[in-house]
């Protein structure tokens, strides 16, 4: 992995989020590995139909990561989220954060 | 030069207010999963995240008066906890300046104050470092 990408605000908090994860987007275009972790707030953007740019990033290779205790905590269901999601917990986080070499960025 | 500062797998810059997001929930989440992975941990609290470990929280939250049985405990307690479960693998520091700034100066035993002009130690004697929050 070469990026670990994490937004937290979502929606809510403006336009950052949906910047952010137009760079996350580029960087999968340019082929960089890379993991976009939705974490609090920015679970909401998983929501089908929420916030634009998801699937055009997991169209470019990007892995969707949505934090599984900010889904429980917002009573959202898995049938929720757009399609290439991947439900995980803190620990795959810090087993990312912990690979030598990857560049992490909490948003 | 990095000599007062241990290595660390990981420095987690927290900044902002306890209480206006899960920030700090997430990031004790984040610290004991490091942690369970053995992974060595230094956590930098600066702006008002310097006030999660100030002494005058004392060790538990303010009585529920909905249910007095239940105590909760503060993060004061949280913090200590997690330092001193972890011996020696997880480090927390309090930037000296945000901490007087806010009137935070009093922090419990387990953690240390720094100056911020050290900060720069901290990220070298670190392999990855994250920035959690803003001010």
């Amino acid at each position: 992995m070469d990026y670990l990408l994490i937004e937290s605000g979502g929606p809510a908090e403006g336009p950052g989020a949906v910047r952010f994860i137009a760079d996350a987007t580029a960087l999968a275009g340019q082929g960089a590995s890379v993991a976009l972790v939705l974490i609090q707030n920015g679970v909401a953007g998983a929501v089908a139909g929420t916030m634009t740019g998801l699937e055009d990033f997991v169209g470019r290779g990007g892995q969707l990561w949505i934090d599984e205790f900010s889904v429980r905590q917002r009573a959202l269901d898995r049938g929720d989220l757009i399609s290439g999601a991947r439900v995980t917990g803190m620990g795959d986080l810090a087993d990312a954060l912990l690979t030598p070499g990857v560049r992490a960025v909490w948003h | 030069m990095t000599a007062t500062v241990p290595h660390s797998d990981v420095l987690l810059k927290v900044l902002g207010a306890p209480h206006r997001t899960e920030l700090i929930t997430s990031l004790f989440r984040l610290t004991e999963a490091l942690l369970e992975r053995d992974a060595t941990v230094q956590i930098w609290a600066c702006g008002d995240a310097t006030g999660l470990t100030r002494a005058s929280l004392g060790m538990a939250k303010p009585a529920d008066v909905t249910d007095r049985a239940r105590t909760f405990p503060s993060t004061a307690a949280l913090a200590r906890d997690l330092i001193r479960k972890n011996d020696g693998r997880l480090r927390w520091y309090v930037c000296r300046f945000c901490a007087r700034d806010r009137g935070h100066a009093e922090q419990i035993d387990e953690v240390k104050t720094r100056p911020a002009a050290r900060f720069w130690e901290h990220v070298t004697a670190a392999d990855q470092m994250i920035v959690m929050g803003v001010c």
